[in-house]
């Protein structure tokens, strides 16, 4: 068993080291460049069981909150819940009963536990508007400037 | 009123939840945790993929949750046919017209101590196929395989329960026909002895019946021994018929109870293993090598390719331990005798029951190994939401209490947001709000409340990203 926790030791600096290692001299960088990429997907372009989807996303919303993009950090989260939850893109029938509003649900579930504390009422109401007025069918955005998220969700940051 | 199929069931046994409980950290309850040598495993998707046989390609991970699933049904129902035999024995033996009519109930309480353990195994394997039923279209392999995992211990409890429990009422059969066909037997002798056997059993069934993993796997891989001491007795009661009926001049007589009780015995196999009277050279078994047909001593199948093929899955799966089911391939080739009982089974046959790197790992090796089994135990659906997961179906062998991992403290302490790397002050990365956040505001736009199911299949989601191990080990209420 030579395998380490992902929590074991120093794990920010492991994890600016595996990014630098790879070229990027940030977390955001890299994430960059996977927009559609889920967290662990990413975690593990990182390491093989000692990095977590989780401490990747913690780093990005440090270096967020002092670059001053945390709007676009929570735009770019909900790109990836969707591309994990609903790959095939936006499902036609939203109804109660139906097998797909379960998926979209849950994606926005998990957005709404992956935002930061000064971003959830906006979350929040743009999970609502996502649901009684919903983008066409198919829709997946493909990165934080998407245009439907931008007009929900634009940029107040200085 | 016995037939002989009951060592072809019997043996059908598999040992649990030790392997689960043991490859996550290590670390005591109290004090400070060394750095862990062997750290929590994340259920490596991989790597399971990689141990199972190449036969299941078309869609790996279906097939290897549903081939465990089908391997715990397929064990259930093994049991269950012993218990069958067992229990049509026990309604023979509490009849009118026994031997044992003839000392008015003094052994009475011999046969109501063998049918107390026939609820608690037949709950025990109740409670694994409600499971097996509740593992079903979750629709996440990793979380299907921790709940069809946490069968490990009951199935194995009611396993080596059954075995136990046969060889029992082979005492009791043996008691039985002593008292109906040998007059010259001492009763007195036959009660001293009774009594003493049943001592013998009590604690190994007690440590069965609690169901606790740690006690079951211990009386699993400590029930060769007991095997072994368990033939010996049943070779001297039956030494006494002899000798009794010979020196009476029923020569005839006295071999037909030997050989009747001795045929349908569990412990035929390792009855003719013991040295015979007088003075008979051991009879040295054949050692055991996997050959076509299963596992084999010399011509003799001892389990069969299907029966090792049914335990592998469930020992890769981490249901059953290896060795457990090493022990049970022992009591099964009747090698319960002194050396033999402890030892390590050839390698080939050890490879074919699912030995591999990630089994040895999960395996305790001295005292780090037992440590890893004493990491704090955590509840992975929050506790102080206990009635919230309980409306959703999160009841009985589903209950929050069954969902808990063992981590390392400082792990433990990380992914509540504490240790000493915390960072970000926007976002308090802490697991229990993660998880309670997700599920919530997941209703809140579902419209409706979700299923268990739904629940487990997005925490799932969540402990992947949160690399905790899908292992899980049932908690104490707190």
């Amino acid at each position: 068993m030579t395998e380490r926790s992902a929590w074991e030791g120093n794990w920010p600096a492991r994890l600016r080291e595996r990014a630098r290692e790879r070229g990027y001299n940030s977390m955001t960088a890299f994430a960059e460049t996977r927009p559609t990429a889920s967290l662990v997907e990413l975690a593990h372009e990182l390491g093989q069981g000692d990095v977590a989807g989780v401490q990747v996303f913690q780093m990005l919303v440090d270096e967020a909150e002092r670059s001053h993009q945390l709007t676009r950090l929570v735009r770019g989260t909900l790109v990836r819940e969707l591309w994990e939850s609903i790959p095939e893109g936006w499902p036609a029938d939203l109804s109660v009963e139906g097998q797909d509003r379960i998926k979209v649900a849950m994606a926005l579930g998990t957005w709404s536990a992956f935002t930061p504390v000064t971003h959830e009422e906006r979350v929040k109401q743009a999970s609502a508007a996502l649901l009684t007025n919903p983008p066409p069918p198919g829709w997946l955005p493909k990165g934080p400037d998407d245009e439907l998220l931008l007009t929900l969700l634009p940029d107040e940051e200085a | 009123m016995r037939t002989g199929p009951l060592l072809v069931s019997v043996a059908l046994v598999a040992a649990g939840c030790a392997s689960v409980t043991r490859v996550s950290g290590q670390g005591m309850d109290l004090g400070d945790v060394g750095r862990a040598v062997d750290a929590p495993v994340p259920a490596r998707r991989t790597d399971r993929i990689g141990a199972f046989p190449p036969s299941s390609v078309a869609g790996p991970e279906r097939a290897s949750a549903r081939l465990t699933r089908q391997a715990v049904i397929d064990t259930v129902h093994s049991v269950k046919g012993s218990m069958g035999t067992v229990t049509s024995a026990l309604s023979g033996l509490a009849g009118p017209g026994t031997g044992f009519g003839r000392v008015n109930g003094v052994f009475s309480r011999h046969i109501v101590y063998a049918s107390n353990q026939l609820p608690w195994l037949h709950g025990s394997l109740a409670g694994s196929m409600e499971l097996v039923d509740a593992a079903v279209g979750i629709g996440e392999m990793d979380m299907e395989l921790g709940v069809l995992q946490m069968t490990g211990p009951r199935l194995q409890a009611a396993m080596f329960g059954a075995i136990l429990l046969t060889a029992w009422v082979d005492f009791l059969s043996l008691a039985e026909a002593m008292l109906r066909r040998c007059y010259p037997c001492s009763v007195e002798k036959l009660i001293a002895d009774m009594n003493r056997v049943q001592h013998l059993i009590e604690p190994s069934m007690a440590a069965l019946a609690s169901q606790d993993s740690e006690q079951v796997e211990a009386a699993a891989t400590a029930m060769p021994e007991l095997m072994g001491n368990l033939t010996r007795e049943f070779a001297s009661i039956r030494n006494d018929v002899r000798v009794a009926m010979e020196r009476n001049g029923q020569v005839m007589a006295a071999a037909q109870i030997v050989e009747m009780v001795t045929m349908v015995s569990a412990m035929k196999m390792s009855l003719a293993r013991l040295p015979g009277p007088p003075a008979a050279p051991v009879t040295l078994g054949a050692a055991l090598v996997m050959g076509s047909g299963g596992v084999m001593a010399g011509s003799r199948i001892v389990v069969s390719v299907e029966w090792v093929e049914m335990v592998r899955r469930l020992v890769q799966a981490g249901v059953l331990s290896l060795p457990a089911v090493s022990a049970a391939v022992r009591i099964h080739a009747g090698q319960v005798m002194m050396m033999e009982a402890n030892g390590d089974l050839p390698p080939g046959v050890r490879d074919a029951l699912g030995d591999g790197p990630e089994v040895r790992a999960m395996r305790p090796t001295g005292k780090a190994g037992a440590g890893m089994s004493e990491a704090p135990r955590h509840h992975v659906l929050p506790q102080e939401h206990r009635a919230w997961f309980e409306q959703r179906g999160f009841k009985g062998d589903m209950s929050i209490d069954r969902f808990c991992v063992r981590m390392e403290r400082a792990d433990h302490q990380a992914i509540h947001g504490g240790g000493n790397w915390r960072m970000g002050r926007t976002w308090p990365n802490e697991w229990s709000q993660a998880v309670m956040r997700t599920l919530r505001d997941a209703e809140t736009s579902a419209g409706r409340m979700l299923t268990r199911n739904e629940i487990l299949q997005r925490v799932a989601l969540l402990m992947r990203r949160y690399e905790i191990p899908m292992k899980f080990i049932p908690g104490r209420r707190g």
